[in-house]
């Protein structure tokens, strides 16, 4: 450090916005989108504080939501009539540190908002997804009025808020701000049941998970400040495109050029739980179920995507694409590894949470075969059908009294009013199968597996396995999903009533027993059925539940505007930073024509549409053959005879590959044994030294109090001897200056 | 011009005392209220001191520039925050008076304009405000000394008329007589300073050359500011250092603030305190902070005076509020903690100019105040919103305990305020230290810095019982009870609120304190006077 460090304006609002950067200014009122939410959290914080007993926390954050939707809609359209530049604006001058006058010797993070397409893009589904979420919410959380209900949308509302921030921010402060605001909100909502003592483990196992990733995203900024000279997306990305670091050297060739982005993506892999930190994310199925919908399906874990898209000029620099390449990896290994624990589990929140993994990892390995208009197209499409996957799974838990276990629910469609639960179920399953040509979820797999063939072995190391692993996974995908809709809502109809009945009214049961055979044969359940009825989802659940499969099916032809950008998302992600040249779009086409990967000898692109379509077929008829056709109860399928015949592999994988374990044996135990060496330590030699330092100041105290005599001569004498001790010591000094 | 201005000084200084009048109309208008056999008239004195403090305020906005102070912007600045804290101390200060004379006339009795002492006690409140005011505008030794005086006479009997007991009478005659001695000190040393230069005026006007002027000179002919002149300024600065309450001046604090009513207390913490750091300032801003190796620093003897005296200060008033268990003890020993704490920003300076605020010690000395005014305030308001029995506040921690479930507004004033007087972010106390840190580093004063954060981590001990006494312990019997005068209350309320909601406007009061402890240089001053003097 070569000067004092000093702050500027600590905290001060900004008083105009004086940016430098070259993008024309945004109006102040984006700011109503995150701050409508922080207002509604507030007021649902103080329904908590004036014990409100009815549904107003809901009505206040439906409402923030709902205006905070249609201001991003207004900004949205304002900003698609100026022309789709980026729009900067500046709310509040937030931090500002300076140590000198030089590049880099100034910290400054503004609360301010960089409104480019990628920004407008996540906002509109995040606000839009949010209200719609929390009008599910308000009639799922009912059973919570007076109790947790004002908790609850307090902490959505700011969930809201905290996401905002981090997709409008317009410096990586603020990024890391709702990086983790949005990091507390899910920890809040995932421990929301903190009598559970499995939701409270799920959530501080989500919250220190995410700490690895956040450590990695920290560094990162660190490293792009002691780089750049600048968090701001402006000038950060001004001198990348440049190559030029802080003081103007050229960057070729530097260290910094992929550690920075590994370090970003570290925090990206924990966000958006990619191996090997996704384990929390299965976990979080604890909270209740608008909070997966909305948290750890649709948006918050998209953050990692977005993040990744936002900085991609930083991974572009490297010419290696080194950071790229384990990021399309590591998407790849993460899409499959999540997939085959996915096809053996039995709690069907569960298997949503693995293939929401999964498709977090389809949406990484897009970004790493250099695809971020496939990326974010599946993030768009996937939000919609994924919310709808889980708000339809929430609907039957929370109809069938908490009952998640696909091996006691069966015909759930036919039951008298589930017939939109079962429908819409069926959409978001179509959509995740990848069904061709009707399905959203279809082409936006496709980009992301086409684009995986296309892109050379030389550009990203790998890339044709990476469409191979993609193109077999997406087969696992069909079947799982469908092992899903075919086991609980057609078929044989059976129900019995979950873990939650037995809650209420215990007496008559002495708790839930798994063990087999009891009772799985039987067409009505025997126990809780002769009381217990499943309560069909009313009115908000259903039509939140349309309106989603709508929205699922309005994806589509999306992708048929603007073609030149292939889609809509496709033209905002073109308008914004997260913008890359893809291998074999036509930009490039011809020069390097012979470079690119093909599939078999053809163009990916257009064969891939048969092909995954195709494969999608397969996967749904396997799953119909093993879970469907002939099967005659609720628990058992033909899949179980076809079970020895893979051996152990079943197991492993319905116990997740022991991944948790491993981390137990080789992570957490050697830090535990770790933390009780040091605990001893501490305990024994720095508390001492702590104590003793305590007691510095008590006998330096009890050494001076009796000049506090209280006697007023005493006092004056001390006074007068003071000066003239002064006095002595200033003429010493003199005379030694002098 | 200038000679025309010159020539008629009085009516020039007028333009710059526009609050200083409306405040002592006011002491007049409240002396002969508080005579008026009429009750409701009677009432009225803390009225119409708000009023006059209101509008002292908002003059203070307007006031002309000073064309030959060396500290040209100090003046709206210093009385803006005179009058916003001097309204919360009129409130805390309700009712500390006549509390059993008007009760027992509630009884029946014949109002005896004699014995009735509420005129006089909001008169008093009035004169150390203006006298504060007046030091801000002081432009000569003399006007500065009449001015302290102004500060601290009225003090005197404020301390001893605050409770019935003898404990405040006792406290009174203590404050008195080191008052006295410590202005013995500072007159002196004015007196040498006078005899220096041939000047009391601190710093010329154009024509004629102020102390400023004259050290500069010797400056720059003789390379030191001159023997004399400089035992004169220190001695100025420990006689004026008895108004901060520092080492080696500080023996008074505990027993004259144990003595005092809570609200009286509160007062001495902030407006001598107030008073002195002002003077401070003008004092050394007359040697000025042009020596040293950078040119940015106290002539060295001076530093090193100041170094020692915030250094012992600061850990004298830590240590000793460690053993306390009475709380008014624990804040006045804390009371000498911060002014070691603002000492540090006196030796900061006020950095190279055009340097960013931050590197500003007397701005951030400035702010500090402005901070620990309201923190201070609201602590000892809470105390004086509490009694064991009528007449008789509170003062130990166990009076204290369970506050929040008893008294839950004033039990999180006191939490709130003595959290920020920690310096726990994100309360205003946090924006203050932050400043004083950032002004030392900047000057080089690391190991100052350093001192400075283990004091305030010896403080932590006794602010958090402070905060953990009303938040976390059960209270042990119902002893205590709340006095009758609400606007105590709302005193420690507003305080306790400004304490958080001001730090969102943290940037915009230091960049005020910024351009108020902007300094203009003596030379700069002396440059100007030939072209004057055509």
């Amino acid at each position: 450090m070569s000067e004092p460090a000093g702050i500027l304006g600590f905290m001060t609002l900004a008083a105009e916005g004086g940016h430098g950067a070259a993008s024309s200014g945004g109006p102040a009122w984006f700011a109503a989108v995150p701050l409508l939410p922080l207002a509604a959290s507030i007021l649902c914080g103080l329904t908590i504080a004036f014990r409100v007993k009815t549904k107003l926390p809901a009505v206040i954050t439906v409402a923030a939501l709902a205006v905070s939707f249609g201001v991003t809609v207004a900004g949205f359209l304002s900003w698609s009539n100026a022309g789709h530049a980026t729009q900067i604006a500046d709310i509040y001058e937030w931090i500002g540190v300076s140590w000198g006058s030089d590049a880099g010797q100034t910290l400054s993070a503004k609360f301010g908002f960089y409104m480019d397409g990628l920004s407008w893009l996540w906002m509109l589904f995040v606000t839009g997804l949010a209200t719609l979420i929390a009008l599910y919410a308000s009639e799922y959380m009912g059973h919570d009025v007076g109790k947790g209900y004002g908790r609850f949308f307090a902490a959505f509302a700011l969930f809201v808020f905290s996401m905002a921030c981090l997709v409008m921010g317009d410096n990586l402060i603020l990024l890391y701000l709702g990086w983790e605001g949005v990091g507390l909100c899910s920890y809040l909502l995932i421990g929301y049941f903190f009598q559970k003592p499995s939701a409270v483990a799920a959530a501080k196992k989500a919250f220190i998970v995410n700490r690895i990733g956040d450590l990695g995203l920290a560094v990162g900024i660190f490293l792009t400040f002691v780089t750049f000279g600048t968090v701001e997306y402006g000038p950060l990305f001004e001198m990348v495109r440049q190559g030029v670091d802080a003081a103007g050297r050229p960057l070729s060739g530097q260290w910094q050029e992929w550690v920075i982005p590994c370090l970003l993506m570290i925090g990206a892999f924990g966000k958006s739980a990619q191996f090997p930190l996704y384990v929390w994310l299965p976990d979080a199925m604890e909270g209740p179920t608008p909070v997966s919908a909305l948290i750890h399906a649709a948006t918050m874990v998209t953050a990692g995507v977005y993040l990744i898209a936002r900085t991609m000029p930083l991974f572009l620099l490297d010419d290696s694409h080194f950071a790229l390449t384990i990021v399309a990896w590591t998407g790849t290994i993460t899409a499959l590894l999540a997939a085959t624990i996915g096809m053996a589990q039995f709690d069907i929140k569960r298997i949503m949470a693995y293939s929401t993994v999964s498709q977090l990892g389809y949406m990484f390995a897009g970004l790493g075969v250099l695809t971020s208009v496939g990326a974010a197209f599946h993030v768009f499409t996937h939000a919609f059908f994924k919310a709808l996957l889980f708000l339809a799974c929430g609907a039957v838990m929370h109809g069938f009294a908490g009952q998640l276990d696909l091996r006691r629910l069966s015909g759930v469609q036919k039951m008298p009013g589930w017939r939109i639960v079962g429908l819409t179920m069926l959409v978001g399953c179509l959509n995740l199968a990848g069904f061709p040509l009707i399905t959203s979820g279809y082409f936006s797999k496709d980009m992301i597996l086409a684009q995986a063939f296309t892109t050379p072995g030389e550009v990203i190391a790998g890339s044709r396995w990476i469409g191979w692993i993609l193109l077999f996974t997406a087969g696992l995908t069909a079947y799982y999903t469908f092992r899903v809709y075919f086991r609980v809502f057609v078929g044989p109809q059976h129900f019995e009533p979950g873990e939650e009945l037995h809650a209420a009214d215990h007496d008559h049961h002495g708790g839930h027993d798994d063990h087999g055979g009891h009772a799985r044969d039987a067409a009505h359940g025997h126990d809780g059925a002769h009381d217990f009825h499943p309560h069909p989802p009313g009115w908000a659940i259903n039509s939140v539940l349309v309106i989603l499969a709508a929205c699922s099916f309005l994806a589509i032809p999306t992708y048929f505007m603007m073609t030149e950008h292939h889609g809509w998302v496709g033209s905002m992600v073109h308008s914004s930073t997260a913008f890359v040249e893809s291998p074999g779009s036509h930009h490039v086409e011809g020069a390097h024509a012979e470079r690119l990967g093909t599939f078999l000898g053809m163009d990916p692109h257009k064969v891939m549409y048969y092909v995954s379509g195709l494969v999608g077929f397969i996967g749904i008829g396997i799953a119909w053959f093993l879970h469907l056709s002939g099967r005659t109860g609720a628990a058992t399928s033909r899949a179980d005879a076809l079970l020895p015949m893979l051996g152990p592999v079943p197991r492993w994988a319905q116990n997740k590959w022991y991944v948790d374990e491993f981390y137990e044996a080789v992570i957490r135990l050697p830090l535990w044994v770790l933390a009780s060496l040091f605990h001893w330590f501490d305990k024994l030699v720095i508390d001492g030294l702590v104590d003793l330092c305590g007691l510095l100041p008590r006998w330096f105290a009890r050494a001076i109090r009796p000049s506090q005599s209280g006697v007023l001569q005493g006092y004056a004498v001390g006074m007068a001897g003071g000066l003239a001790v002064i006095l002595v010591i200033v003429l010493i000094v003199m005379g030694a200056n002098v | 011009m200038n000679l025309l201005i010159a020539s008629v000084p009085i009516v020039e200084k007028l333009s710059y005392l526009g609050p200083e009048i409306v405040l002592f109309v006011a002491t007049v208008v409240v002396m002969v209220l508080g005579l008026s056999p009429n009750h409701g008239v009677r009432r009225s004195c803390a009225g119409v001191s708000i009023v006059a403090l209101v509008i002292a305020g908002v003059m203070s906005a307007w006031l002309p520039t000073p064309p030959h102070s060396l500290l040209p912007n100090l003046m709206p600045f210093a009385k803006m925050l005179v009058a916003a804290v001097g309204v919360l101390l009129v409130m805390a200060l309700s009712g500390t008076v006549d509390r059993e004379y008007e009760s027992s006339l509630g009884r029946g009795g014949v109002f005896d304009g004699l014995r009735s002492t509420r005129g006089e006690f909001y008169a008093f409140i009035l004169f150390s405000l203006t006298g504060l005011m007046l030091c801000a505008s002081a432009d000569d030794l003399i006007w500065l000394f009449l001015a302290l005086e102004l500060v601290s006479l009225p003090t005197y009997v404020m301390v001893s008329i605050s409770t019935s007991g003898t404990r405040s009478q006792e406290a009174g005659i203590k404050y008195f007589f080191l008052g006295a001695l410590g202005a013995a000190f500072f007159l002196y040393g004015f007196a040498m300073l006078y005899g220096a230069t041939g000047t009391t005026m601190l710093f010329g006007d154009g024509v004629t050359p102020g102390i400023a002027e004259v050290l500069a000179n010797n400056v720059a002919t003789n390379g030191n500011i001159g023997g004399i002149a400089l035992v004169g300024v220190v001695m100025s600065i420990v006689g004026v250092s008895f108004k901060i309450a520092a080492v080696p001046m500080h023996f008074y604090t505990a027993d004259v603030y144990e003595g005092a009513a809570s609200s009286v207390s509160a007062f001495l913490a902030f407006v001598p305190k107030a008073a002195g750091f002002i003077s401070l300032m003008l004092l050394l801003s007359v040697v000025g902070w042009g020596y040293g190796g950078e040119n940015s620093s106290l002539p060295e003897v001076l530093r090193v005076l100041l170094w020692v005296m915030a250094v012992m200060t600061m850990t004298v008033g830590n240590v000793l509020a460690l053993l306390q268990t009475n709380v008014k003890r624990v804040l006045a020993y804390s009371s000498i903690a911060h002014s070691g704490y603002m000492l540090v920003g006196l030796i900061a300076g006020p950095g190279a100019s055009g340097a960013p605020l931050s590197q500003n010690g007397l701005a951030a000395t400035l702010f500090y105040l402005l901070c620990y005014g309201f923190m201070n305030l609201g602590t000892f308001a809470v105390l004086s919103c509490l009694e064991r029995r009528p007449g008789e506040e509170i003062e130990t921690f166990e009076d204290l305990r369970g506050l929040c479930r008893s008294y839950p507004i004033l039990g999180w004033c006191m939490v709130i305020c003595s959290l920020s007087l920690l310096g726990l972010p994100p309360l205003l106390g946090f924006a203050g230290k932050f400043y004083l840190f950032t002004s030392a580093i900047s000057a080089g004063e690391i190991a100052l810095v350093v001192i400075m954060g283990l004091n305030s981590a010896v403080a932590a001990f006794y602010y958090l019982r402070l905060a953990g006494a009303p938040l976390l312990e059960k209270s042990a019997g119902d002893e205590v009870s709340g006095c009758p005068y609400r606007s105590r209350g709302i005193a420690a309320a507003l305080s306790a609120a400004s304490v958080v909601a001001l730090l969102p406007f943290a940037g915009r009061l230091m960049s005020a304190s910024d351009k108020a402890a902007t300094i203009r240089s003596p030379h700069a001053v002396a440059a100007v006077e030939p072209n004057a003097a055509k």
